[in-house]
């Protein structure tokens, strides 16, 4: 799935495009506003499925992107050290699916991003781990073609994971994102559903224990 | 108590001393000279009369008469030649007494030629004595005795008269004192409320006041005081209104290294990196640290600058400055192949020199970085400005204004990538400030940039 990451600075722009890519997408880094708009103008990119705008961008700032990326119906959202909230409402208004605002943390990106292909309905049907696949339209998974039964919550573990490959989550993020906030649980939950997915797809060596972290899907294909 | 009374009291104090004093003297002047001048009449009016009885007494006659007879002849001569009160003494004894007083001592010789004032009771007697000149062997004595009360009570209702014309000007001297210290004073009214206003926050209200003397002299004294301080008021509120913006912009640039760094840092801890991105990631933290260091260093040296202690202003051989200055960049110049012209025609120039070579040196560094490879830079001093001529990539025109702000960069990728920090500019400006001087930028998009440093003539440190 290809990404927009529309950011003047080099090394951030790296950095959004080193994660997306662990992550499974297929980053497209542009330095500035008018070449950026060029491309998407002449339909170089149509077939994107979100752009990462930054707001200040020499040429062309993210503001004025917006029109373009409209036009080409990416959807976006904007990536800015301007935490103000005239900004932010200017932000959102002007028609962006998200405000996010440096520094940023990984994670809550790429949450974010998922959320927003989700809402405009180009999120992924199918995820495939090595020989697992998930289908998100049907609720099913499959390991080398044959079904396997998995427990909602152990289903929404697998999901959640896959989505954020190669990211770590704690045991508290998975639980608040899964069991809720409300949940009066034991992260030793989490412990027994890992557990789980991990005998059902023989994920041992796929689904990391990170110490001091939590767990973290490891799939670099 | 109030300015305005004490000096009036003190007016009224002295003028009533004053007064006081000089018609007292004048009342006993008048009252002196008044007593002497009826003493005086009433001496001559004895001597005369002395005289005349003297002339009158017939003393051939006299011989002649009775004890009886004489007293009446006695009393016959004085009733006739001296009709006042007198009293004749003979040898010693009163022989006519035609006063209702009696002579205590009728041998006392003093009344021969003396005058004397007795108070008896609440009266004034003058006593005058004379010899009557006599052609016998009998010696008279006419002594007069006189009422003079009335004398003493002339001089006591003149005292009173001008005790009282005394008080009357003195009032109306007092309150005229009053109304002049008080219009005189006036002014200081206006200078407090002047005061209270200004200390309540007006700081532009200024003292309306026009008289001429001390008082006038203190409203424009402080006048003057209140325009200092409201000019100082305003270039601190400025002071700070700059720095805030400084401050905004700094936690603003330093959002981008943070951002890098917080995001290669998240990156390492909970992503699965290849290895030749972890190293990336870790070098891109290292830089980026680099960047945050550098920008404190600079950001010392600007606000380092606002304090003007540590700056030391000598005179520089300008051309000896432009050598070093070459000398400094000459490695810079050779890492792109450029060459720096340089053209020296001013002689010597009070300047801090090291601030001064940091300024060229961060001028001919922007030049550098924003010329093509194996191009040249212009540095020339001549008459009233040094100027440093690049023929690189320019300025956008509507970036012009806005390059010399703190953390302004026009193009950030590239100017990153060269290291900048967008904080060169705003230092060049301040030190030009503070040598007295301004940055004047010429640029033309693709024609290259001129930045004249223009010394204004007045500038005297």
């Amino acid at each position: 799935m290809k990404i927009l990451v529309i950011e003047d600075d080099t090394v951030i722009s790296e950095l959004i495009c080193m994660n997306l890519e662990a992550a499974g997408y297929e980053p497209l880094p542009l330095f500035d506003g008018v070449s950026a708009a060029q491309g998407i103008t002449e339909g170089t990119f149509d077939d994107a499925a979100l752009a990462l705008v930054d707001v200040m961008l020499p040429g062309k700032d993210g503001f004025a992107l917006m029109e373009d990326l409209q036009a080409a119906q990416i959807p976006v959202i904007y990536l800015t050290a301007r935490d103000d909230v005239l900004s932010k409402v200017h932000g959102l208004k002007s028609g962006a699916e998200d405000y996010i605002v440096k520094p940023f943390e990984i994670l809550e990106l790429l949450v974010r991003m998922e959320k927003v292909l989700k809402r405009t309905g180009r999120g992924r049907e199918r995820i495939c781990v090595r020989d697992v696949v998930i289908d998100l339209k049907e609720h099913s998974v499959t390991k080398a073609g044959v079904r396997v039964n998995l427990k909602p919550m152990e289903y929404e573990l697998l999901v959640t994971l896959a989505q954020g490959r190669n990211v770590a989550f704690s045991r508290e993020e998975l639980l608040n994102r899964l069991w809720g906030t409300d949940y009066v649980g034991e992260t030793r939950t989490v412990d027994v559903h890992i557990g789980q997915l991990r005998k059902k797809l023989d994920f041992h060596d796929v689904i990391r224990t990170i110490s001091k972290t939590g767990y973290r899907l490891e799939d670099m294909g | 108590m109030k300015l305005r009374f004490k000096v009036s009291l003190i007016t009224a104090a002295a003028l009533f001393i004053g007064s006081a004093v000089s018609g007292a003297a004048v009342i006993y002047q008048s009252a002196y000279y008044n007593r002497a001048k009826t003493v005086e009449s009433y001496e001559q009016q004895t001597k005369a009369a002395a005289h005349i009885v003297g002339k009158e007494l017939e003393y051939e006659l006299m011989a002649h008469f009775t004890d009886a007879t004489l007293a009446s002849y006695y009393d016959y001569v004085l009733q006739k030649y001296a009709p006042s009160h007198y009293i004749l003494v003979e040898g010693g004894e009163v022989v006519c007494n035609r006063t209702s007083y009696e002579l205590a001592d009728p041998t006392d010789i003093r009344w021969s030629e003396r005058s004397v004032i007795q108070k008896s009771e609440d009266r004034y007697l003058l006593l005058v004595g004379r010899a009557v000149p006599v052609a016998g062997a009998k010696e008279y004595t006419l002594i007069l005795i006189q009422d003079i009360t009335a004398v003493y009570e002339d001089i006591y209702r003149q005292s009173l008269f001008c005790a009282g014309i005394c008080a009357g000007a003195e009032l109306l001297a007092a309150l005229l004192a009053f109304a002049a210290v008080r219009r005189s004073l006036s002014p200081l009214r206006e200078l407090q409320r002047a005061a209270q206003d200004i200390s309540g926050g007006r700081l532009e209200r200024r003292a309306d006041v026009r008289t001429r003397d001390e008082i006038g002299m203190l409203a424009v004294s402080f006048n003057e005081m209140a325009e200092r301080i409201e000019e100082q008021v305003e270039a601190l509120s400025q002071e700070s209104e700059r720095r805030r913006q400084m401050l905004g912009s700094l936690t603003h640039e330093l959002k981008t290294p943070m951002t890098s760094i917080m995001g290669y840092a998240d990156s390492l801890l909970h992503v699965n990196l290849r290895e030749e991105q972890k190293e990336r990631a870790l070098r891109h933290i290292h830089e980026e640290c680099g960047r945050i260091s550098r920008l404190g260093s600079k950001l010392m040296n600007l606000l380092g600058m606002y304090d003007n202690d540590s700056i030391c202003m000598e005179e520089v051989p300008v051309a000896e400055l432009l050598n070093s200055v070459a000398r400094a960049e000459e490695a810079h110049l050779q890492g792109k192949g450029m060459t720096l012209r340089c053209c020296c025609e001013m002689g010597t120039r009070r300047m801090d020199r090291d601030l001064f070579e940091s300024l060229l040196i961060n001028l001919i560094d922007n030049g550098i970085k924003a010329s093509p490879a194996g191009g040249v830079i212009a540095l020339t001093a001549a008459g009233e400005q040094i100027t440093v001529q690049d023929w690189g990539c320019g300025i956008p025109a509507q970036e012009i204004s806005k390059v010399t702000e703190a953390f302004y960069m026009v193009d950030k990728a590239r100017s990153r990538r060269e290291g900048g920090s967008g904080l060169g500019l705003a230092l060049s400006e301040k030190i030009a400030q503070l040598h007295g001087a301004e940055l004047k930028i010429e640029s033309m998009v693709g024609e290259g940039t001129t930045v004249r440093i223009v010394f204004y003539k007045t500038f005297t440190d």
